[in-house]
């Protein structure tokens, strides 16, 4: 197969053109002061040591506390979901995920402010406990209506990889493990958990991705004191227009994700390492 | 499968269904709120057709269908083409290949969005690029081909590389080999990053925003420049999509075979047609054309259509949704003729030379003008800007709920104990800092620093003991509703609210308030100054500005409009009628560089806790 390992030169060119040439600039952004007038410009690392103020410090903390939350109820949620799926033949397989995939297809924006219809003081859901003899509960600017609002959002990012890589384990794998004398449980937890593990991995990076640097559903569902690391970086480059100092934010949250995903490969890395290894032993 | 007994397939469905009302939920709340009676998105006041109506006539809605659909088609194919061809070949390549293009493309997907935004903005501005269809299809097609590798990847890791090498001793050539042969095999990596880069591109907003312009406009950034004024058209759309979708569905399933037969050719005609309609959108006729920048959901469309056969000639008409951002777009090359910003942005653009002069004598409607909000300091010989809507700010309150007596302690009202809870301060570091200084005696302009700490003292102490939310132009929507008791907000935004829900009511406190004026401003890269003072004048025009007046429910400043309103249209809405010229309102004034800076950070610290 040799023979194709030129089919990656065009996206090489139209990477570095496209993608690298503009972080190239918000790099140089971040380590410069002066403003958008390239006249007075002057290099310093005063906008990353700026981001060690306890304001700043304690906005990462509440984002990273937020995606961790969000990621783990998605995983608990989507994979039972994404298994539960797997249960079903193949073309009841294919609707019930394209089910999964068709609110994605309806703009956040307007899936956000129907959540806002449902949750707020007077909205459907207190309207509905109402109906019960139940007192009107607040949910609308509280943690609860940012992580239902996000949940909702980023699910299917969690469901797909999951899901896909459940279905193509080899069934043949799961009976003979059961032939062999597992039981239901062990099936799972040495079976099938274990080769899904690459579409949770998959799963948790999509999530965390699109969790940790959201802005529009924190800054709707959780009202303009739900500052998280997104919203900061928003801030910085549309209302206060310091750019260099949002550029540093956004390179700071960049290499946070790079590591968390890096801690991430390297264990899946590990993980098929370790089973290759075995096999060669067998 | 015939394992699974009858019970756990009841837990499965019942497990599946519940999270599939999680889903659905906010959806078919869309849906039922597009047939609402009212403009609310909260409030269900009757059924009624209207939106649809207003749907099909809305010539930028359907244009946004069309720039949305397309642009995701073609960012679609093209990076579905790109990643899959780089996975395929990834696999083949030295360690040190595969790693620079994993980090570039994991890079792609982990920058937020905004930053990725602002990155190919710079980029399209240095390069010269003429912002539009094209930028936002090379956008797209940049953020969405990482996805795709991403999904395949893995697929092709998994493939048995003897294949492709079995299919070759049996005579396919390379390129018949990937075809045939391995492409196939990656069969559901492929779809995934089809589904995944289509959804990406029609769904995204952040980028198409930062890097679009004369005039194209895909459905979310309509949407969010709808938000000050939200209304079910966009539900409507919404509903026509789900219907299609699950039309398309239900025709797939029923007919699979001739589908999958005619799929190649469908394909085909769809791809032709599409190219064709892109390239038909793309020409523009020649003639005058009028690029106007304006806030959303700020003048009845009507006016604009008009004004086009009056002049024929073009109107670009783009919104944004706050001073700010309008400020980045035109910092970073976006071109226009007439911009509509507030009054301390006018100050700004004027001090950073963006603006040139309007004359005058080519504007023979300002005649009409209220002299009261003539010359205001921003521009104090009104040398650049042409007034378009005036208000103040105040408090809307519920009058079920607040003591009007109450009412004389002004902007402390706003830190009353009685109203724990109750509270909805507006999202704007300027004009809480305007409550805050104005409720100590200050000016909102002070350069004192001293005052200043005093003003943020006030804000935490409201914050912490009053449970506020900082909300922005959901307010609207909240207060229509009657969530809460009390909100700040601007004159036309009390005075659209106090229409809908008669229960609410505005006033200025004593201590004085902002008096605001949004004006029209021409450009240094205005292309036409005739054109566009004719647009000036037409929007001064008695009838026109009426029209305007009653569709966004902002006062005029033409005052024989703004008195005749004042006793028809919006009789008894106080806040149609803001009280200009009170002994200590004030207007804002340019901040410098440093003490902006300073308020930002103060107001970061206000809201992060």
């Amino acid at each position: 197969m040799k023979h194709y390992n030129k089919l990656v030169r065009p996206y090489l060119i139209w990477s570095v053109l496209i993608i690298l040439v503009p972080i190239i600039m918000i790099v140089l952004y971040s380590v410069t002061t002066g403003g958008n007038a390239l006249v007075n410009i002057s290099f310093t690392l005063k906008n990353f040591t700026k981001i060690g103020e306890p304001i700043y410090l304690e906005v990462l903390k509440k984002s990273l506390v937020l995606g961790f939350v969000s990621v783990s109820i998605c995983l608990v949620l989507g994979y039972i979901l994404a298994y539960f799926i797997t249960k079903f033949k193949d073309s009841v397989q294919d609707l019930l995920i394209l089910l999964v995939t068709i609110p994605m297809w309806i703009n956040t924006l307007l899936r956000t402010y129907a959540w806002i219809s449902l949750l707020s003081d007077n909205g459907l859901i207190n309207s509905f406990l109402g109906l019960f003899g139940m007192d009107a509960k607040t949910f609308m600017y509280t943690d609860f209506a940012v992580v239902i609002g996000l949940v909702s959002d980023i699910l299917p990012f969690m469901v797909i990889p999951i899901h896909t890589s459940i279905r193509k384990i080899d069934r043949s794998l799961i009976e003979a493990a059961q032939d062999l004398g597992a039981d239901k449980v062990q099936t799972f937890m040495k079976v099938t958990l274990k080769m899904s593990i690459p579409g949770v991995i998959n799963g948790v990076m999509m999530t965390f991705l699109l969790s940790i640097s959201t802005f529009v559903i924190p800054k709707l569902l959780g009202g303009g004191q739900y500052m998280l690391i997104g919203n900061l970086i928003e801030n910085q480059f549309i209302s206060v227009g310091n750019w260099n100092f949002g550029s540093a934010i956004s390179i700071i949250l960049t290499a946070i994700i790079l590591i968390g995903l890096t801690l991430m490969k390297k264990f899946d890395r590990d993980d098929r390492e370790e089973e290759l290894e075995r096999a060669k032993n067998k | 499968m015939q394992r699974t007994n009858k019970r756990s397939k009841v837990l499965y469905i019942l497990y599946i269904a519940v999270l599939f009302v999680f889903f659905y939920l906010p959806i078919v709340v869309t849906m039922v709120f597009s047939f609402n009676s009212s403009k609310s998105l909260t409030h269900m006041t009757g059924f009624s057709f209207r939106w649809y109506e207003r749907l099909i006539n809305d010539g930028s809605i359907m244009k946004a269908v069309y720039v949305s659909l397309t642009v995701a088609l073609f960012a679609t194919v093209i990076s579905t083409i790109l990643g899959t061809i780089t996975a395929i070949g990834l696999s083949k390549n030295k360690k040190i290949v595969k790693d620079v293009i994993m980090n570039i493309n994991n890079i792609t997907i982990m920058s937020p969005d905004i930053v990725t935004a602002i990155g190919l903005m710079i980029l399209f501005s240095s390069i010269m690029m003429a912002k539009g269809y094209m930028t936002m299809l090379l956008a797209h097609i940049a953020f969405c081909t990482p996805y795709v590798v991403t999904a395949v990847y893995p697929k092709v890791r998994q493939l048995d590389p003897a294949i492709a090498d079995a299919a070759m001793d049996l005579g396919a050539t390379p390129f018949q080999a990937l075809i045939k042969v391995i492409i196939p095999m990656l069969k559901d990596g492929i779809y995934a990053g089809i589904l995944l880069a289509f959804t990406m591109s029609f769904d995204d907003f952040v980028i198409s925003y930062f890097v679009t312009g004369n005039g194209v406009e895909n459905i979310s950034i309509i949407v969010y420049n709808m938000t000050k004024r939200t209304n079910p058209t966009i539900n409507a759309l919404s509903t026509i999509v789900i219907l299609t979708i699950a039309i398309l569905i239900v025709i797939s399933k029923l007919v699979p075979s001739v589908l999958r037969k005619h799929m190649k050719k469908l394909l085909a005609v769809a791809g032709v047609l599409l190219v064709g309609l892109a390239i038909f959108a793309g020409t523009r006729s020649g003639g005058r054309t009028l690029r106007i920048y304006n806030a959303g959901e700020y003048i009845d469309p009507e006016l604009i259509e008009e004004f086009e056969a009056e002049y024929d000639c073009k109107v670009v008409y783009e919104t944004f949704d706050s001073n700010e951002s309008m400020y980045t777009k035109i910092k970073s090359g976006a071109e226009y003729d007439i911009l509509i910003p507030s009054d301390y942005m006018i100050e700004r653009l004027i001090k950073e030379e963006f603006l040139q002069p309007v004359n005058w004598n080519n504007i023979p409607n300002a005649k009409g003008l209220n002299k009261e909000i003539m010359g205001m300091p921003y521009d104090p010989d009104n040398t650049y800007s042409v007034p378009y809507f005036v208000g103040t700010v105040g408090i809307l309150y519920d009058t079920t709920i607040v003591d009007e007596k109450d009412l004389s302690e002004g902007w402390e009202l706003l830190r009353d104990e009685k109203y724990k809870g109750q509270v909805y301060m507006y999202d704007s570091e300027r004009d809480s800092f305007m409550i805050a200084l104005k409720a100590n005696g200050y000016s909102m302009n002070t350069e004192d620093y001293g005052e200043i700490e005093e003003a943020y003292r006030w804000l935490i102490e409201q914050r912490d003991s009053m449970d506020v939310v900082y909300a922005g132009d959901d307010v609207i929507d909240n207060m229509i509703s009657g969530n809460k008791a009390l909100a700040v907000v601007y004159s036309g935004d009390g005075a659209y609210i106090m229409v809908e829900n008669e229960n609410m009511d505005y006033f200025e406190p004593e201590q004085g308030t902002n008096e605001w004026c949004d004006a029209m401003v021409m450009t240094k890269d205005c292309r036409d100054e005739e054109l566009a003072e004719a647009f000036m004048n037409y929007m001064l025009d008695p009838e026109v500005a009426e029209r305007n007046s009653v569709f966004v429910g902002y006062t005029s400043p033409v005052s024989c409009v703004a008195d005749t309103l004042a006793a028809t249209e919006f009789e008894g809405i106080s806040a149609y009628v803001p009280n200009f010229g009170a002994p200590k309102n004030e207007a804002f004034g340019y901040q410098e560089m440093k003490l902006k800076q300073h308020f930002a950070d103060l107001w970061t610290k206000v809201k992060a806790y």
